[in-house]
C-alpha cells in the first residue's frame, strides 16, 4: 500500500519536493519487505558456453529453438536490516499450473549482522548445507540508471572466476539492504535485478515493503552433507571441468 | 536504528579491508555534505567510495538527514566519491589525499534530473534507459514502431523528445542542432536527413547528449547553454548471419558397378526474426533423405511445434485416433530409406521463418526423388493345420517416386488470452512402377519337395496421389490461472489415382483338369480414390482446489470416402472386357465423435490423471460393381466403447522418476483393409477388403523408472508395457488346397497380446575415461491368425542382451563399443512340428584416431550374424568402413576426406521374420564396396568430433 503511494509521487515530477519531505520519513521503513522475482534462463545462450559443441551446433540450436528459448520460475528474498532468505516462490510447474517438478532443495539464507551465511543446495544429486561467513565479491559501480519495478537502480558488476559468469546487478537505492538474489550481496541497495552472463536474468516482479517476522526468515529443517565455501568451489569447479570432457552440459545439475 | 545498521555493516567492511593491510600508518577521514542547486541537505543519499582504476566499491555509507556524510580510517591514495539520490544526476568527484587527516569537501551540489528526464526514467518502466553525465541513452527496441517505421518515428515515440510536423527535433525542451550516425555526421549537417531516411529497426540505441560536455561524461554537467546532439547508434551485425556448407565427392566404378557421386549442401541467413535456408543432394549412395541436422538448419524455429496437434484429448495420451496406415507422409522425410537395393536419389527445397513474439510464419516447399532398383530373393515357409508348402520368389523391380511437398505455418497471437494458429501441408506426388516376379510355389510332403505352381507377372503401374491437411486452432486463456478454452477445425483431402497393367502366367502343375493348368491374367486396371475429412475438437480446462483441474474435450470426425475402380479383361491385340467381379464403385460415410472428462492433480513435481471417455463409431456405406448399378449393398454399423485413461508422472528427490499409464488407443480400419476390393496385383497372393471391419481397441499399460546420478555419471531405466487388442484386425488367410494361392482377408480376432521390458544401467568404469552401459530387452508375444477357417496362435518369445562400452581415455583416440546377442522362440498352436528358434547378433565397433598433421582417421565395424536351426540358414554379415580426413585451411573450414565403404564386399541385405504363420527370409541385392574421395566446405568451420556429446 506504502509503496503504491510512493510510485504515485514518482510519476507526478511536481510532486518531488513533497516527496522529498517524505523520504526521510519512509526511508526507514523500505529495510524490510519481500521482493518477489523472475528467473529467467535462455536455454540457446547459455549453451554457447558449453566449450565442446561447435559453432555449427550452437547456431542449429539458436535457429531452433528460437521461439522456445527461455524458461522461467519464481524466486522470493524475503529480508530485514540484518537478514535475508531466498528461495522459491511456490513449486516448479508450467505457465498454467498444469504440470508440476520438483524443484531442487534452495534455501540461501544471510545473516548481515553475525557476517554468517547458510545455504541449503540440492546440486550434483545430493543435498548440501554451505555454512561459512560472508564474502562480499569486489563490486565495480556503474553510472547507468534503470527502472526495476518502480525504483531508480545503479548498475555494479563483478565477476563469478568459476563459473566463468560476468555479473551485473542493478541495486535500488530507496532499499538500504545488502541483500540480494542467488548467492549475491554487499551493494549499498537491494539487488532487485541481476544477470548472469545475460544467459540467465533475474528480475524483481513485486517488491513488497512490510514488516518481516521472524517467522518469514526462519530456515527449514535441514539434512544434507556440511560444507564450507572453499569445499563447495572445489566440487562445482570440478563438476564443470568433468562435465566439460564428458560432453555433457554440467547445469543439468548445478545452478546456473 | 539505520545508522545503527549501517554501522555496523561499515564497520564489517572496513574490517576485512584493513584486516589485510596491518601495515598501513597513516589514516584519513573524508567528510561533506549532500545537497541540492539550492543548498537544501539530500537526506540518506548513497555515498560509494570508488578505486578510480576500475571503478571497484571500496566502501560506501549513508548520509544522515542533513545529508552529511563520512568516511574514517581511509588508507591514503585516490579515491572517485560517487553521490546519488533519486531524481537526481549521480556526483562524481575525484578526492586525493593529502598533507590533512580530514578532508572536508563540504556542500556537494547536485543537479535534479528534469521533469522530462525523470518522466521517463519512471514511464518508460522496464525500458532500460541509461544516464551518462548528462547523456541519456534510449534502448531503440523498448519503443515499438510499425515494421518500415523511419528513425522519425522512433524519435516521436521517445519520452523527452519531440519531433514536429516539419521534422524539427527538440529534446528536453531544447532544438537539436546535430544528429550523427556512429558519432559520425550524416550527409552534411541537417538533423532531419537522416531522421527521415534511416530505417528505424537498423537502430539499437539513441543517444541524446550536449555536444561541448561530451568528454566529460563521468565528472557530471556543467552549466551554460549547450548544442544539443542525437547519436543514433547502428544495430551489431552479431545478429545477422549466414552459414552453410557443401560436400562432394566421387568414387570410381568397381566392383561390377558405376561410379558413385554425392553432393549436399546447405545454405542459411538469418537475422533476429527471419531466416531464410536452401537444402539440397543428390547421389547414387543410396541417401534418399536430409540428415536430421540439416532437417533443423533447413526448418529452423519450425523443426518442431510441439503443440500442434488439433485434436485434443486426454492431456497424457497420444492421438486420439489412428487411421490405419492411410496418414501420408505430408512432411519432409528426414533420413528414410531402408539402405536397400541401388537408388538415385535428388532432392531440394527452401524454407522462410518469420518470428516475433507475436507473430510467427514459416512457409516451406521440398521436393524430392528416388529411383529405386531392387533385386531380391525371397524364401517363404507357409504352415497349415496339415502340411506346408515353401515359396521362392526372384523379384525385379524399378521404382520411381517424386514428391512435392508445400507447408505453411502461421500463428498470430491477437492479444495476451488469444492465439490462432493455422497449418497447412500438402503433397503432391508421381510414381511408376515396373515389377518382374518369378514364384515357385513347392509343396512339402515327408521331406520331399512337388513343384506345384509357378508363377510370372510382370506389373506396370502409375500412380498420382495429392493430399493435404489443414488445421485451424484457437486457444483462449483466461485471466484465472489455468483455465482456458480451445477450439480446432481440421480439413483433409486425399486423392490416389492409379493404373496398373496387370500381364501374368500362372500354370498349375497339379491340376487334374487342362483348363486349370494354366492361366494367363492381362488386365488394366483404373482405380480413383477420394477421401475428405472433416474434424473438430474442443477443449476445456477449469482449475479448482488449487491442486486439480478439470479436462474435458469433445471431438468429431466425419470421413468421406469414395472409390472408383474398373477392371477391364484385355485380349492379345487389345480391346477389352469389364471384369465385374473386380471392378468396384463405392461410398463410404464414417462418423466419429468423442466426448471425454478427467481429473488431473499436480503439485510438486506428483501429477497424476484419470478420466475416460465414450466413443461412438459410425460407418454408412455402399457399394456396387458400378457407378451406374441399379442395386448398391449397403452397410451400416455402429460401434460405441467406453475408453478409460490414467496417467502418473512422479519426479522424485535426487533425479528419480517414476512414471506410469493405461490408455486405449482406437485404431479405425484403414480405407485399403475396409474396402470392399480384390485386389489380384500378385494372382497367387490376393488381398481382399473387408466392409463389416470393427475398429481396433488396443489396452496399452506402462510403468517406468529412471535414476541419474550428474556427479558419478551413473543411470538407471526400467520400463514396462504391454497391450491386450479387442477386435485386433489381423489378415486371415485361406490357401487354396489344390493351387496354393492364399487369400487374405482382415478380420476382428480376439486374444492378441504383448508383453515387454526394456532396463538399462550405465555406469563409468573410469570417470570420463570409460563407461559401460549393460541392458536387457525381454518380448512375449500371443498374436491368432485365422488359417484356413482354423485359428493358428503364434507365440513370439524374444530375449535380447546387450552391452555398450565407450573408452574416452585421451583426446587422440575414442572407441565405442556395442554388442547384442538376441533369441527368438516361436510357436505355432496348429503345426508344432515348425516351432523354431531364430538368433539375431549384432557387434559394432567405432574407432577415432587422431594423427599428427591435422589428420583423423575413424573405422566401424559392423558384423551381423542371423541363424535359424530349422532352415540351416547360418549368415554372418561383417561391414567395415573406414575414413581417413583433414581438416584444411588456416580458418579450417574444410575438409578432405576418403572413405571406403563396406571394404570387404559383404553388403547383403539379409532379413528373417517369423510371422503369425509363416517363416521368411530375404536377401536383397545391395550397394556394397565402393570408395569416394569426397571435399566439404562449412562456412562455420569443420570440427573434428572424437568424441560423441552427451548431449546438451
Amino acid at each position: 500500500m506504502f509503496n503504491e503511494t510512493l510510485k504515485q509521487k514518482h510519476m507526478k515530477p511536481y510532486l518531488i519536493g513533497l516527496f522529498l519531505l517524505l523520504s526521510t520519513a519512509s526511508w526507514a521503513q523500505n529495510t524490510e519487505g519481500v521482493i518477489t522475482y523472475e528467473r529467467k534462463t535462455y536455454w540457446t545462450k547459455l549453451i554457447t558456453r558449453l566449450t565442446y559443441l561447435s559453432q555449427e551446433q550452437k547456431d542449429r540450436a539458436a535457429q531452433t529453438w528460437k521461439n522456445d528459448d527461455e524458461s522461467k520460475e519464481k524466486m522470493t528474498l524475503t529480508f530485514t536490516e540484518n537478514e535475508s532468505l531466498y528461495t522459491y516462490a511456490g513449486q516448479g510447474e508450467t505457465e498454467d499450473g498444469r504440470y508440476s517438478w520438483r524443484n531442487s532443495e534452495l534455501v540461501l539464507y544471510r545473516n548481515f549482522a553475525k557476517d554468517q551465511k547458510i545455504d541449503l543446495i540440492e546440486m550434483l544429486g545430493k543435498t548440501y548445507i554451505v555454512e561459512d561467513s560472508l564474502r562480499t565479491p569486489t563490486w565495480k559501480i556503474g553510472n547507468q540508471i534503470k527502472d526495476i519495478a518502480g525504483y531508480v537502480c545503479m548498475k555494479a558488476e563483478t565477476e563469478d572466476p568459476i563459473k566463468k559468469q560476468k555479473i551485473t546487478a542493478w541495486f535500488a537505492q530507496d532499499i538500504p539492504v545488502s541483500a540480494g538474489p542467488e548467492r549475491y550481496n554487499g551493494l549499498p541497495g537491494a539487488i532487485l535485478e541481476l544477470s548472469l552472463n545475460d544467459d540467465v536474468v533475474i528480475e524483481a516482479t513485486k517488491v513488497t515493503l512490510k514488516k518481516v517476522t521472524p517467522e518469514e526468515l526462519k530456515l527449514p529443517k535441514m539434512k544434507g552433507k556440511k560444507i564450507n565455501d572453499a569445499a563447495y568451489d572445489t566440487l562445482i569447479k570440478q563438476h564443470i571441468a568433468e562435465s566439460m570432457t564428458a560432453h555433457r552440459n554440467p547445469y543439468w545439475a548445478l545452478r546456473y | 536504528m539505520k545508522n545503527l545498521f549501517l554501522l555496523t555493516l561499515l564497520c564489517l567492511l572496513s574490517t576485512s579491508l584493513y584486516a589485510q593491510n596491518p601495515g598501513s600508518p597513516t589514516r584519513f577521514t573524508l567528510q561533506g555534505r549532500a545537497v541540492d542547486t539550492s543548498a537544501a541537505p539530500l537526506p540518506s543519499s548513497t555515498v560509494m567510495l570508488l578505486s578510480p582504476k576500475d571503478s571497484s566499491m571500496v566502501n560506501f555509507t549513508r548520509a544522515t538527514d542533513k545529508g552529511a556524510f563520512t568516511f574514517k580510517n581511509l588508507r591514503p591514495g585516490t579515491y572517485l566519491l560517487k553521490i546519488s539520490f533519486v531524481g537526481y544526476i549521480p556526483f562524481n568527484q575525484m578526492v586525493k589525499t593529502e598533507s590533512n587527516s580530514v578532508i572536508d569537501l563540504g556542500d556537494l551540489k547536485m543537479k535534479p534530473i528534469t521533469k522530462e528526464l525523470f518522466e521517463v526514467v519512471v514511464k518508460t518502466a522496464r525500458a532500460p534507459l541509461t544516464i551518462k553525465g548528462d547523456t541519456i541513452e534510449y534502448n531503440a527496441a523498448s519503443f515499438k514502431v510499425p515494421p518500415g517505421s523511419t528513425v522519425e518515428d522512433l524519435l516521436r515515440k521517445l519520452p523527452g523528445v519531440q519531433v514536429d510536423q516539419d521534422g524539427n527535433i527538440r529534446a528536453q525542451g531544447q532544438e537539436v542542432k546535430k544528429v550523427t550516425v556512429d558519432g559520425k555526421s550524416f550527409f552534411g549537417n541537417d538533423p532531419k536527413l537522416a531522421t527521415k531516411n534511416l530505417q528505424a529497426d537498423a537502430i539499437t540505441k539513441v543517444q541524446v547528449y550536449n555536444d561541448k560536455t561530451e568528454q566529460a561524461k563521468l565528472t557530471g554537467v556543467e552549466d551554460g547553454k549547450k548544442e544539443k546532439t542525437v547519436n543514433l547508434e547502428l544495430k551489431e551485425e552479431f545478429k545477422k548471419g549466414g552459414f552453410g556448407k557443401i560436400t562432394a565427392g566421387v568414387g570410381p566404378a568397381s566392383n561390377d558397378i558405376a561410379p558413385r557421386a554425392e553432393i549436399k549442401g546447405n545454405y542459411n541467413k538469418f537475422n533476429s526474426k527471419q531466416q531464410f535456408s536452401l537444402v539440397g543432394l543428390g547421389n547414387n549412395t543410396n541417401q534418399q533423405g536430409i540428415s536430421w541436422n540439416d532437417y533443423q538448419d533447413f526448418r529452423g524455429s519450425n523443426s518442431f511445434n510441439w503443440n500442434d496437434n488439433a485434436d485434443f484429448g486426454f492431456s497424457s495420451g497420444n492421438r486420439f485416433i489412428s487411421f490405419g496406415d492411410d496418414e501420408e507422409t505430408l512432411g519432409i522425410p528426414v533420413n528414410g530409406g531402408s539402405g536397400r537395393g541401388f537408388s538415385n536419389n535428388a532432392a531440394g527445397g527452401a524454407n522462410y521463418n518469420y518470428d516475433t513474439k507475436k507473430t510467427k510464419l514459416s512457409t516451406s516447399y521440398y521436393y524430392n526423388q528416388t529411383r529405386l532398383e531392387l533385386n531380391s530373393l525371397r524364401n517363404r515357409k507357409n504352415f497349415l493345420e496339415s502340411g506346408s508348402f515353401r515359396t521362392e520368389e526372384n523379384s525385379n523391380q524399378i521404382n520411381f517416386n517424386g514428391n512435392h511437398r508445400v507447408s505453411i505455418r502461421f500463428e498470430k497471437q491477437l492479444d495476451s488470452l488469444n492465439t490462432l494458429v493455422f497449418l497447412n501441408n500438402s503433397r503432391l506426388g508421381s510414381g511408376n512402377s515396373n515389377v518382374g516376379t518369378r514364384q515357385d510355389l513347392l509343396r512339402i510332403a515327408s521331406l520331399t519337395e512337388t513343384l506345384s505352381t509357378r508363377n510370372t507377372t510382370n506389373n506396370l503401374s502409375n500412380t498420382n496421389q495429392f493430399g493435404s491437411a489443414n488445421s485451424l486452432i484457437y486457444r483462449l486463456k483466461f485471466k484465472k490461472k489455468g483455465r482456458s478454452f480451445a477450439a480446432s477445425a481440421t480439413y483433409q483431402i486425399n486423392t490416389n489415382d492409379g493404373d496398373l497393367a496387370l500381364r501374368a502366367r500362372n500354370e498349375f502343375f497339379q491340376a487334374t483338369n487342362i483348363n486349370d493348368q494354366l492361366r494367363i491374367i492381362r488386365q488394366d486396371q483404373n482405380t480413383n480414390s477420394l477421401r475428405n475429412e472433416y474434424r473438430a475438437s474442443l477443449l476445456y480446462i477449469e482449475p479448482f482446489a488449487k491442486k486439480f483441474f478439470w479436462e474435458s474435450f469433445y471431438n468429431f470426425s466425419l470421413r468421406y470416402d469414395e472409390v472408383d475402380r474398373n477392371v477391364l479383361n484385355v485380349g492379345e491385340v487389345g480391346g477389352g472386357t469389364r471384369n465385374d467381379s473386380l471392378s468396384r464403385y463405392y461410398k463410404n460415410n464414417y462418423t466419429f465423435n468423442r466426448l471425454g472428462s478427467s481429473i488431473r492433480y499436480s503439485y510438486k513435481g506428483l501429477n497424476l490423471s484419470a478420466g475416460a471417455a465414450g466413443q461412438q463409431f459410425t460407418l454408412d456405406g455402399q457399394y456396387a460393381s458400378d457407378q451406374t448399378s441399379r442395386t448398391f449393398n449397403t452397410i451400416n454399423r455402429t460401434f460405441t466403447t467406453l475408453i478409460p485413461n490414467v496417467s502418473l508422472n512422479y519426479d522424485m528427490k535426487n533425479n528419480r522418476y517414476l512414471y506410469g499409464g493405461y490408455d486405449v488407443n482406437v485404431r479405425i480400419p484403414s480405407s485399403r483393409d475396409i474396402q470392399p476390393i480384390i485386389n489380384n496385383t500378385n494372382p497367387l497372393f490376393i488381398n481382399e477388403g473387408n466392409p463389416t471391419l470393427l475398429p481396433q481397441l488396443g489396452h496399452n499399460m506402462n510403468a517406468g523408472f529412471s535414476y541419474f546420478n550428474p556427479a558419478s555419471f551413473t543411470n538407471l531405466f526400467v520400463n514396462l508395457y504391454g497391450t491386450y487388442y479387442v477386435n485386433q484386425i489381423v489378415y486371415s488367410q485361406s490357401v487354396d488346397p489344390q493351387t496354393l494361392i492364399t487369400t487374405t482377408r482382415p478380420e476382428n480376432l480376439q486374444g492378441g497380446k504383448n508383453l515387454g521390458s526394456y532396463m538399462s544401467f550405465g555406469f563409468p568404469l573410469k570417470k570420463t575415461k570409460a563407461t559401460l552401459n549393460l541392458n536387457t530387452q525381454l518380448n512375449f508375444g500371443n498374436n491368432p491368425t485365422n488359417i484356413n477357417g482354423i485359428r493358428n496362435e503364434t507365440n513370439n518369445e524374444n530375449y535380447t542382451l546387450g552391452a555398450r562400452l565407450e573408452l574416452t581415455p585421451t583426446d587422440w583416440l575414442t572407441f565405442y563399443g556395442n554388442a547384442s546377442i538376441g533369441r527368438t522362440n516361436t510357436r505355432y498352436s496348429i503345426n508344432s512340428g515348425q516351432n523354431q528358434s531364430i538368433v539375431n547378433n549384432t557387434y559394432n565397433g567405432d574407432l577415432t584416431l587422431k594423427l599428427p598433421g591435422g589428420i583423423y582417421a575413424n573405422t566401424t565395424m559392423n558384423y551381423r550374424v542371423y541363424q535359424n536351426d530349422r532352415f540351416g540358414f547360418d549368415q554372418r554379415i561383417p561391414i567395415w568402413n573406414a575414413s581417413v580426413y583433414r581438416i584444411v585451411g588456416k580458418a579450417k573450414k574444410a575438409e578432405i576426406r576418403l572413405s571406403g565403404v563396406d571394404m570387404l564386399n559383404r553388403n547383403l541385405n539379409v532379413s528373417q521374420y517369423a510371422g503369425q504363420n509363416y517363416v521368411q527370409e530375404e536377401r536383397i541385392q545391395t550397394l556394397a564396396r565402393y570408395f569416394m574421395l569426397s571435399f566439404t566446405y562449412n562456412m562455420r568451420g569443420v570440427q573434428a568430433k572424437m568424441r560423441r556429446d552427451g548431449g546438451y
